[in-house]
């Protein structure tokens, strides 16, 4: 069963983002609820031109859509 | 009198560079740093391993699996981890992972609920994708069950 993730396109980031999910979401309510604040990560960045900000793109979107 | 005698080599001091020193750390906490302890167990993707002081040195990727720390004779302490690396030196280990918890912190019922309903999503799904992401919690899932059966 290892690694036939990855004939799916997910790499390992993305496998180990899956794994530590699950793992949060088996937890008791208590510690699942401070978890899980750790879950929602991402990485904005926008060029700056002449002093003025561009727009802000996720990561994450720009990828999905290439 | 000496000759009647056998003498054996005589007990490592405590403390000596012959103990495995653990640093074993979370993007957001540090479980040891530098700690002296006896034997640590990894669930490696190459299989379960026992790590003593002057291991053959090497890097292990972890899949989501108990790790098990022997911190002396009598202090066994047991982690879920989510997955990561473990770097292996001669007297020192340093394992990386996403997320871990002590055993006891796992809800057993969670656990059966999501694992039921990623297997659904597993062969329900209607995009490659989809299906291996359930396919690798319905993994995750099924190693804490063991390893709280354990």
């Amino acid at each position: 069963m290892a690694f036939t993730w990855k004939s799916a396109g997910i790499t390992y980031l993305k496998y180990t983002q899956i794994c530590a999910r699950a793992v949060r979401n088996a937890l008791k309510e208590e510690e699942r609820l401070i978890a899980q604040k750790r879950d929602e990560q991402g990485i904005k960045f926008a060029k700056w031109e002449n002093g003025k900000q561009g727009d802000l793109k996720l990561v994450e979107t720009q990828q999905q859509s290439s | 009198m000496d000759q009647n005698f056998r003498y054996y080599a005589n007990e490592a001091p405590a403390g000596s560079s012959d103990r495995l020193r653990l640093s074993f750390a979370l993007p957001h906490q540090t479980l040891y740093k530098n700690t002296e302890v006896q034997q640590v167990n990894i669930a490696s993707t190459a299989g379960d391993m026992g790590i003593l002081a002057n291991h053959v040195q090497s890097i292990e990727q972890l899949k989501p699996g108990i790790i098990e720390i022997l911190e002396n004779p009598t202090t066994t302490k047991k982690y879920f981890a989510s997955g990561g690396f473990a770097i292996i030196n001669p007297n020192s280990l340093d394992i990386n992972v996403v997320e871990a918890f002590p055993l006891e912190d796992f809800s057993i019922e969670a656990i059966r609920t999501n694992l039921a309903e990623s297997q659904r999503i597993a062969s329900t799904a209607s995009t490659e994708e989809e299906k291996a992401v359930a396919r690798i919690e319905v993994e995750v899932y099924e190693a804490l069950q063991s390893a709280l059966n354990k």
